[in-house]
């Protein structure tokens, strides 16, 4: 395997990683799986694109407006939808599903439908820019990625340490009913989770468009990608998400290289079920943090 | 009448029954006979086992250790296999389909023994699909909702008082015909027309040869319509005999009004 | 049913059955109007024979989601399995067609079982994922397996239908399509209110009951995910028999997102409700598109709407409204 495509594992890893992230934060804060956080990426890059490319917009508004649209439907999913039907059904895991799936569609479409059914281009953020290791060159693209992966990460990882609202996700993440009975704010620690999960996807569609570019069903793919991420790397801590999409970005890049292209998903099924089966509870339990 | 001889085995027989959670024995060394006709009542406070005990006879939980017999046959498995077998139960917590209708919820406890196993799974699926609403066992239904005094079948279980919701459960326990009925305190929440008409069901059950394991933190009612008492405290079972008896045992006063035992008003 | 069980319970049931009758044959005469509204147009037959196979893919998902609350997406897979099955058998044999839609069938409820039997400790978000991700290999399966399934190009040139010695032409082939539905509908909704239904209802809510009942929950489970594979491959056979071609790309992933949503939009409280949802999606992603291309976000705007002020559905609150008007005719009480 050439040197070249390593970089592209830790771009991609870099990705899967981000999104990752965003379903660890909500998952954290409440409890369940937001699929539609792959729309939220795809309609972040997807309005900086066609800002860019059919208003003549400058790369920085564009890119700032995208992150934060994917922000602001994350929080209105959750102030809108998810937290009325929870609190009609009782907190059951299928109704929500079934909205995440819902809210997953209906931003397609309404991506859609505003931008086109078209694939649009992304914009380098550093286009002139490659560093050359000798025994590959890296583009200013993926130098990007990795620095806000990072920054991003270490930010999470402090926040979760130092800020009042860190630290209560945190204890609402070990033990929920705990942290209502002793009189936490768990519905705002909820909503600021989907917003931070919101901006961190919303960062990752932006860079990640650029490199693949977007269409209005990238979201679809994204969403199963960054779950699988999750799964792999587990919610033991804030650095396993990006674990989780460094191992699942090198996967998709091997397995294919050695075994074909349709192995993969193969090979990806039969994992899930592996893991799935023979661990089904052991995965998500967490430490208790005290 | 349980001091009698006994021929051939008992209806149901556990032996050394035994379930621990993380080294804390909730049942511990538990054997318990039931014969034919005989209600068998299972008294202690709150943490005793009772309900932890009724788990392992049904199968909801496994059994750590020990063995069961219904008729001198094995007795394991799924709770399905029991029920199979000829067990029934209510839950200590009443587990009904809020959406569906008193008379649909006895419905599944009448139409489960034609729904048993995979092929009786496939004939009921597709016999379901001919036939419109399950009119077969239309007089299993009446029945059993007449014993019970039910009233009006067609209300949807979710609408219904704690004691109401428990009447259906015994309905569908009494639905299934069982041998062996287990009933996990059924009197808690039920007013008195509720309590005379579970009591009167569970007379009319036992003159048809069934046995009955009935549990109840209620002493007086259950000391009124048990034959036998067995008084458990912390998973042990420390009385076993006539209920008079039990109600003025040295043990009894030990576990409700001791230093044992947490009070419970008999 | 008997005459004895009739007069057992003369009154409540004979209404029951009455209500039963001017169900079967209202949804009979509705049947009738589409397939003479469909007629020898083509663009309608078009749309006919999408809201047909929706329809079937939604009734295929009725009884383990909307009864029994397992949510499997692996779906496109059985309707796909039903397509090829109908490709190969027309292309590879000399068999009627009627074969093919019996092996796509019992192939697709072999899986489905499989599945299901590799799933069995999974619910909510974990199975979902997993049946999606079995969708996606399939997917990738049905383009890589070239010899068998003919890669990206697929099937084509499959012969159409013969009955009786002649060919049936395309507009009787989807009348007849149209009223397979009607008499799966029909079946689905029957076994909803059967004995067998309500334990299917009864182990959504409380499978311990169930269980105690006698009624083992996982086979329970595995039964109607075979039967509901069987019914949505059936409906992609029918489609593509009436298409004479089969592809990869014919039946999507997407397309389990929509049958999701049919019975939501239509209503979950009858088998009636997915095939109403059935009939807005194909008019909406459909025949609006065309007009106008925000057809799919109305649909998804939509849906989400009914989640969040009408969770029954379409059906359930006409249902509730025409129970209403009946209790004011007749002042007694209702029955479901």
């Amino acid at each position: 395997m050439s040197a070249q495509l390593w970089v592209s594992v830790v771009q991609i890893g870099c990705f899967f990683g981000l999104v990752a992230l965003g379903y660890y934060l909500v998952l954290e804060g409440a409890d369940f799986f937001n699929f539609a956080l792959g729309p939220f990426a795809m309609f972040s890059g997807l309005t900086a694109s066609w800002l860019m490319a059919q208003q003549g917009w400058p790369l920085g508004f564009a890119a700032v407006l995208g992150i934060a649209i994917a922000a602001v439907l994350a929080v209105v999913t959750e102030v809108a939808l998810v937290r009325p039907i929870d609190a009609r059904t009782g907190g059951g895991e299928l109704p929500s599903l079934i909205a995440v799936v819902a809210v997953l569609f209906a931003v397609e479409q309404l991506a859609g439908t505003l931008f086109g059914r078209q694939l649009m281009p992304g914009r380098s953020w550093l286009p002139d820019t490659t560093l050359d290791l000798g025994f590959v060159t890296v583009d200013g693209q993926t130098l990007v990625l990795v620095a806000c992966t990072l920054v991003s990460f270490t930010g999470v990882w402090v926040w979760m340490r130092k800020s009042k609202y860190g630290r209560i996700l945190r204890a609402v993440g070990s033990n929920r009913e705990a942290a209502r009975t002793l009189g936490m704010p768990v519905g705002r620690v909820r909503l600021v989770a989907f917003a931070l999960a919101g901006l961190v996807v919303g960062l990752a569609g932006q860079l990640f468009s650029a490199k693949a570019g977007v269409s209005f069903q990238s979201g679809f793919g994204w969403a199963l990608s960054g779950f699988l991420a999750l799964v792999i790397g587990g919610t033991g801590s804030v650095w396993a998400p990006l674990a989780g999409g460094l191992l699942l970005a090198l996967a998709q890049t091997l397995v294919p290289y050695y075994l074909g292209s349709a192995s993969l998903d193969y090979a990806v099924l039969a994992v899930a079920i592996l893991f799935f089966a023979l661990r089904p509870s052991g995965l998500f339990v967490r430490r208790v943090r005290v | 009448m349980t001091e009698t001889t006994h021929d051939g085995p008992y209806l149901l027989e556990g032996t050394g029954l035994g379930k621990s959670y993380g080294g804390v024995h909730a049942v511990d060394d538990v054997s318990l006979r039931l014969s034919a006709g005989e209600v068998l009542g299972l008294i202690g406070p709150n943490g005793a086992g009772k309900t932890t005990l009724v788990d392992l006879l049904d199968g909801a939980q496994p059994a750590d250790r020990g063995t069961l017999t219904i008729r001198g046959r094995r007795l394991g498995g799924p709770p399905s296999r029991r029920a199979r077998a000829g067990l029934a139960r209510t839950f200590q917590h009443p587990h009904l389909a809020h959406d569906l209708t008193v008379r649909e919820n006895i419905l599944l406890g009448a139409a489960a023994p034609k729904l048993a196993g995979v092929g009786g799974l496939i004939a009921g699926l597709v016999a379901g699909a001919f036939r419109p609403a399950g009119a077969r066992f239309e007089g299993t239904l009446r029945r059993v909702a007449e014993a019970l005094e039910l009233g009006d079948l067609s209300r949807r279980c979710g609408d219904l008082t704690l004691g109401e919701q428990r009447l259906v459960e015994v309905a569908r326990a009494l639905a299934q015909e069982p041998s062996v009925l287990l009933l996990d305190e059924p009197f808690a929440g039920a007013d008195s027309i509720g309590i005379g008409a579970i009591s009167a069901a569970v007379r009319t059950v036992r003159a048809q040869g069934c046995g009955i394991i009935l549990v109840d933190h209620n002493v007086d009612i259950v000391a009124s319509l048990v034959d036998r008492v067995m008084l458990l405290r912390t998973g042990t079972v420390v009385f076993d005999g006539d209920p008079a008896e039990c109600l003025a045992s040295a043990e009894m006063q030990d576990v409700y009004f001791g230093t044992g035992g947490e009070s419970v008003a008999p | 049913m008997s005459a004895v069980s009739v007069k057992e319970s003369a009154g409540s049931f004979g209404w029951v059955r009455s209500a039963e009758t001017a169900r079967v044959l209202g949804t009979l005469v509705l049947t009738l109007g589409v397939i003479a509204w469909a007629g020898g147009d083509l663009f309608r037959q078009d749309l006919a024979l999408l809201g047909a196979t929706y329809a079937l893919l939604a009734l295929g998902m009725y009884l383990p989601f909307n009864l029994a609350g397992a949510l499997s997406l692996a779906y496109s897979a059985y309707v796909a399995i039903g397509g090829y099955a109908v490709g190969l058998v027309a292309t590879e044999t000399g068999w009627p067609l009627p074969v093919a839609y019996l092996l796509g069938a019992v192939a697709s409820a072999v899986l489905a079982v499989v599945l299901g039997f590799a799933t069995r400790r999974l619910s909510g978000f974990y199975l979902a994922a997993v049946t999606l991700l079995f969708g996606v290999a399939f997917q990738s399966f049905l383009l890589d397996a070239k010899e068998i399934t003919g890669g990206a190009l697929g099937i084509g040139s499959i012969r159409p239908l013969t009955l009786f010695g002649g060919e049936v032409d395309r507009r009787s082939f989807i009348a007849l399509t149209l009223l397979v539905v009607w008499i799966v509908a029909v079946a689905v909704d029957r076994v909803r209110r059967s004995p067998f239904g309500v334990a299917l209802q009864s182990s959504r809510d409380v499978p311990a009951a169930v269980e105690a009942a006698g009624i083992g929950v996982p086979a329970l489970r595995l039964t109607v995910l075979g039967a509901g594979a069987a019914i949505a491959s059936v409906g992609g056979g029918l489609f593509t028999t009436a298409n004479q071609t089969i592809g990869p790309d014919t039946f999507t992933l997407s397309l389990v997102m929509l049958a999701i949503f049919m019975p939501l939009l239509g209503g979950q409280g009858s088998a009636w409700g997915a095939v109403l949802g059935a009939v807005l999606v194909v008019e909406l992603t459909f025949n609006l598109q065309i007009f106008e291309r925000a057809g799919s976000l109305i649909f998804g705007i939509a849906v989400l709407a009914v989640l969040l002020i009408a969770p029954r559905g379409i059906l359930g609150y006409a249902g509730q409204g025409a129970r209403w008007l009946r209790g004011r005719l007749t002042r007694t009480g209702g029955t479901r």
